[in-house]
């Protein structure tokens, strides 16, 4: 797609070329050499495509530059997608799609996906005992940040939050003690998932899946287009997507995941650089990456239209209705240590090295303290 | 006499500013590659640095770092790691590198192909090799569940990479294969530095071949399974790729060494001061374990003489 994308880019932007730096797959590896690049000082890339977590932490280190002063059109977007990329009041990012958690269920082996997390253990259960597939439910647990997002999207079903609406650390919940336990005991007790997921990411998860051998799965829109292509999936046209389950106390929760689109701050051609972001991010090229990449477009208008349920492949209603309950995660520029804190955490309780309450009361004191140290508690910006 | 006696002095001192010359380029090779870096890691070490936030610039704060190592239970359980790793594979392939030297030693029908391909493992790249192990170890029904429940060692493998013990064994088994060789190969050195004719003595006065290998190949061999102990130590002490591909330091951070602790805080929290502080760590208990080890590598020559 991009390739496209830009030559038509360059031939309307002339003197100006673009050219695609291959990155690393894996967002840790990314971020890693974009600290190499951006510590440098390099003047080139000129335009990062970073995760939507790292946006604060890019802007808070003057890695990036402020949007602001390009008047970009705001109000287009998600809000909660632009939410995420402000930074002290300014904005350093562009929404290029968002990515959403979403369930996966198999329409060949039951009527309807489950609604709340009882009858997601039934319905794990009876696909299992009845051999219809080896697994039941299968998600994202192995230590990194895609088992926060699968944790975030339970304790949102539990009624629970990862901060509460001051803004302070509420990882040690009841809500969050429930959702963890369950996870846990999904794992180890009921058997609804099974223990090999404490190891896998996207990817082993949407292949489980795609090889018939899990009746659900918790993943990324990115897996649909992928599932549905005949040639190499068994459950092509059986299996449709669903909001995630919740309990009475919770609603159906989505992690708010995506990429953003931003100027590095030394670019030498800062006013180039935000041409081909406002270009890239424009409805065209949004609807041109959904039918291809089955990436969500980043604009709620264009969940009107029609082109977006044809670029899809399902209603456009249904990805909406989605995006539409997505939680983001915590904004701030110590995102990725305090994901690490709950990640171990996390990984700990559901390997039976600690029980669920003391993990959570631990990695929520943890969190508290470096936010403490870092002087940013009640404060969403530096002194 | 007198002048004969001055120009012999000038003559050292010439020999000697000749000699510091030659010696000079090694010196700053040295001093750019290993003194500088030390050095501006123990600068950095004595500062609060954190990229994330450079609105706190980089105040000096003494020794703040070391005392937030001191209280820190991950870098104490990290070090823990680290040991424990560094004891039992150093043993391991003391141990299994003795047996493969010795067969290699014995005079034999192809034996230099036999001694290239003992050293396989050692060519192959860590990382290459540790992706191998992880593939095998893979959860359910990897090549090694299915080897274990035929042999009927197992009947129900574990999670390897979700279970905090059991993480330790591909971890352990990933390193042992790949360094058995090349302690092997410095031991199979130091065999052949033993004269036969020693052998031949204690065999005519009727030492068995046990006997043989408990009072003369070993004592003989003291020396170089301390050279092979202080590198492979030193080596172990500061793992970092076979555990960062195998298990990333999980689960939770059960299998987590110094190193790689240290990583992660300099570049994924980015703290810079903190991270070379625990990098000081590092280095100076490999530093003080190195000094050490090689003292009483020197006792150990001492005796022998």
């Amino acid at each position: 797609v991009l390739r496209e994308q830009f030559a038509r880019f360059e031939a309307a932007h002339r003197p100006f070329a673009v050219r695609l730096r291959v990155t690393p797959d894996a967002a840790d590896q990314r971020r890693q050499l974009y600290v190499h690049w951006l510590h440098a000082h390099a003047p080139d890339p000129d335009v990062l495509q970073l995760d939507v977590i790292w946006t604060p932490e890019f802007a808070a280190a003057g890695w990036i530059l402020a949007l602001d002063r390009f008047k970009p059109d705001v109000a287009g977007f998600f809000p909660a997608a632009i939410a995420a990329n402000r930074w002290d009041g300014r904005l350093y990012a562009l929404p290029w799609f968002v990515d959403v958690g979403m369930l996966y269920w198999r329409t060949d082996l039951m009527r309807d996906p489950p609604r709340d997390f009882g009858e997601l253990t039934r319905v794990s259960l009876e696909a299992r005992s009845t051999g219809a597939t080896a697994s039941g439910f299968v998600w994202q647990g192995a230590r990194y940040e895609g088992l926060v997002t699968v944790f975030l999207e339970h304790l949102g079903g539990f009624g629970g939050r990862i901060l509460d609406e001051t803004g302070a650390i509420a990882v040690d919940s009841e809500a969050a003690v429930r959702a963890l336990t369950f996870m846990r005991d999904s794992v180890s007790a009921s058997g609804a998932v099974p223990p090999a997921v404490l190891t896998w990411q996207e990817e082993q998860v949407r292949f489980a899946f795609q090889n018939g051998q899990a009746a659900l799965m918790r993943n990324w829109p990115y897996a649909y287009g992928l599932l549905q292509d005949a040639s190499a999936s068994r459950v092509a046209d059986r299996f449709g997507i669903a909001p995630m389950p919740a309990d009475p106390a919770g609603s159906p929760t989505a992690a708010l995941g995506g990429s953003q689109l931003a100027v590095n701050a030394r670019s030498d051609h800062p006013d180039a650089a935000y041409a081909l972001i406002a270009y890239l991010t424009a409805p065209e090229q949004m609807l041109e990456r959904a039918h291809i990449a089955n990436q969500f477009p980043a604009r709620p208008a264009l969940y009107e239209t029609d082109a977006l349920t044809s670029a899809l492949g399902f209603e456009a209603s249904l990805a909406r209705a989605i995006v539409e309950r997505a939680v983001p995660r915590p904004v701030t520029p110590l995102y990725s240590q305090l994901s690490e804190i709950l990640q171990v955490r996390l990984h700990r309780a559901l390997t039976r090295q600690q029980e669920p309450r003391a993990a959570l009361a631990e990695a929520a004191a943890e969190m508290r303290r470096v936010i403490a140290r870092a002087g940013l508690d009640g404060r969403r910006s530096p002194p | 006499m007198r002048e004969q006696q001055e120009t012999a002095t000038s003559l050292e001192a010439a020999e000697s500013r000749l000699a510091w010359l030659f010696v000079l380029p090694a010196l700053v090779t040295i001093v750019c590659v290993a003194a500088f870096p030390i050095l501006w890691t123990f600068w950095e070490s004595l500062h609060l640095h954190d990229l994330r936030m450079p609105w706190l610039g980089m105040p000096f704060v003494g020794w703040e770092n070391y005392g937030e190592a001191l209280a820190d239970a991950r870098a104490w359980s990290a070090l823990g790691h680290t040991l424990a790793f560094t004891i039992m594979t150093v043993a391991l392939e003391l141990v299994f590198g003795l047996v493969l030297a010795l067969g290699l030693d014995r005079k034999m029908r192809a034996r230099g192909a036999l001694r290239t391909a003992a050293l396989l493992p050692w060519a192959v790249p860590t990382v290459v090799a540790a992706l191998i192990w992880r593939f095998m170890f893979e959860s359910p029904g990897g090549l090694a569940d299915v080897a274990l429940v035929r042999v009927g060692i197992l009947t129900t493998p574990p999670t390897w990479f979700a279970d905090p013990v059991a993480a330790w064994l591909p971890i352990v088994l990933a390193d042992v294969w790949k360094t058995t060789p090349f302690v092997a190969l410095l031991l199979l050195a130091g065999l052949q530095q033993i004269d036969p004719a020693v052998h031949e003595a204690a065999a005519l006065d009727g030492a068995g071949p046990i006997r043989q290998l408990v009072d003369v190949t070993l004592p003989l061999l003291a020396p170089t399974l301390a050279v092979a102990l202080v590198f492979r130590g030193l080596d172990a002490f500061r793992v970092f790729d076979v555990i960062y591909v195998l298990t990333g330091g999980g689960p939770g951070t059960a299998t987590e060494s110094i190193s790689l602790y240290a990583f992660a805080v300099l570049f994924r929290d980015l703290r810079v001061g903190y991270g070379s502080a625990l990098s000081m760590i590092v280095f100076a208990v490999s530093f003080v374990l190195a000094l050490t080890w090689i003292r009483l590598l020197g006792a150990a020559r001492e005796v022998k003489r």
